[in-house]
């Protein structure tokens, strides 16, 4: 009796952390997925307008490093979120 | 892979180029590593002693209740010192024909002016807050910058220089604290509140923030996100610096040798050494100062958006 609630109270344990991991990585995977896409998108179309127009290139440039900060700041918040499954929830 | 040799000049042909000299640099890399795995062999004990989040610790230095003085307190007090002393400095010696220095002063200036303040607000408040924002912009500049310069504040371990106890040196930045951050979020966030009920009054800053043409239920449920976003903003603001900074170090910090230790691998550290310094250089190049900006420019709208006549 006492040996099956130490097991159980064991396998608890070994399941939350085991769920804490899946968190963090959850988090951060997901978040530069996100991320990835989202910077990927932001590059491509600065290439595109470029082209079309060179003479815009310094304002464009300006637009494109305001889009790429607020986008990389998603994959920080899913990192955050990670990080607050993982090592105090 | 003889240089030209320059009429009336002489050119040096260069002893290496830069592709035998990339080689080389690789060669020392891969043979490096090797000999290494072979002196200390590939498995490692796992170091349970170490602790890395003692590095963003902070241990109280004068103790003064909430107010002590420690790590951060020390860095922020450098960085708007810094900030105030350097710009005035600068300012007081302005000549002619600008040097340098001086020149890419007056290229901050101009970015903040034109680009961040002037683009995003019309003519009087750009008036009003060009100031607040452009010391936002330094101070969280330096306030970055300096967090890449290594100062001997880590007082748990002291290392002997000449006889004399000094505490060890360490990279440490004000902004990888939340709380430097929230606070200068929390600055902005009551600024642009005050600036919106300035203009249009209480009742009308609440009601400007559900777009017009919006009528009944959906009006109030829009007016729910718009609160929500509103408060998320302050969330944003603060977390996107302090999470790029604290990112930033941390893997400069695993990257240059914790990951190594901490593992108990001595190739490991000789591995990823390189990805350390990379990591350093475009920290220190680029997000320091993307950072500040984003957060300037962030501001800037934020301002510009609660006095506008529409949403």
């Amino acid at each position: 009796m006492h040996m099956a609630l130490i097991t159980l109270l064991a396998v608890a344990e070994e399941t939350a952390k085991a769920g804490k991991s899946i968190g963090l990585g959850v988090g951060g995977g997901l978040g530069a997925v996100g991320a990835g896409v989202g910077i990927g998108i932001i590059f491509g179309k600065v290439i595109e307008g470029i082209t079309r127009q060179p003479e815009m290139r310094d304002e464009i440039t300006a637009i494109q490093w305001l889009g790429f900060a607020l986008t990389e700041a998603c994959f920080f918040y899913g990192l955050v979120a990670g990080l607050l499954a993982a090592f105090i929830v | 892979m003889s240089a030209a040799t320059i009429e009336g000049g002489s050119a040096k042909k260069p002893r290496f180029s830069t592709k035998q000299k990339l080689l080389a640099i690789l060669a020392i890399y891969i043979l490096g590593l090797v000999a290494i795995v072979i002196a200390t062999g590939a498995n490692g004990t796992r170091n349970n002693s170490f602790e890395p989040q003692n590095e963003f610790k902070l241990e109280n230095w004068v103790h003064l209740g909430v107010f002590s003085i420690n790590k951060a307190v020390m860095y922020l007090v450098i960085a708007a010192t810094l900030t105030c002393v350097s710009m005035i400095y600068i300012a007081r010696r302005m000549q002619q024909r600008p040097n340098r220095v001086q020149t890419a002063v007056e290229t901050i200036y101009q970015l903040m002016r034109e680009n961040i303040v002037a683009g995003n607000m019309d003519e009087k408040m750009a008036r009003r807050w060009f100031p607040f924002i452009g010391t936002l912009f330094l101070f969280i500049l330096f306030s970055n910058l300096i967090g890449y310069i290594p100062l001997p504040t880590n007082t748990e371990h002291k290392i002997d220089v000449l006889g004399v106890h000094l505490p060890a040196f360490s990279l440490y930045a004000a902004t990888a604290n939340l709380s430097i951050p929230l606070a200068l979020a929390l600055v902005v966030f009551i600024a642009y509140t005050t600036e919106g009920i300035r203009a249009k009054g209480p009742i009308g800053y609440l009601k400007s923030l559900v777009p017009a043409g919006v009528t009944g239920g959906m009006a109030v449920f829009i007016f729910g996100l718009e609160i929500l976003s509103n408060l998320m903003r302050l969330m944003s603001l603060s977390i996107r610096l302090f999470a790029n900074i604290l990112a930033g170090h941390l893997i400069i910090l695993f990257m240059a040798g914790a990951l190594a230790v901490l593992l108990g691998i001595a190739a490991l550290g000789w591995f990823t050494l390189p990805f350390g310094i990379l990591l350093f250089a475009f920290e220190v190049g680029l997000v320091a100062a993307l950072q500040a900006f984003i957060f300037a420019t962030l501001t800037a709208i934020y301002l510009g958006g609660a006095v506008a006549d529409h949403h």
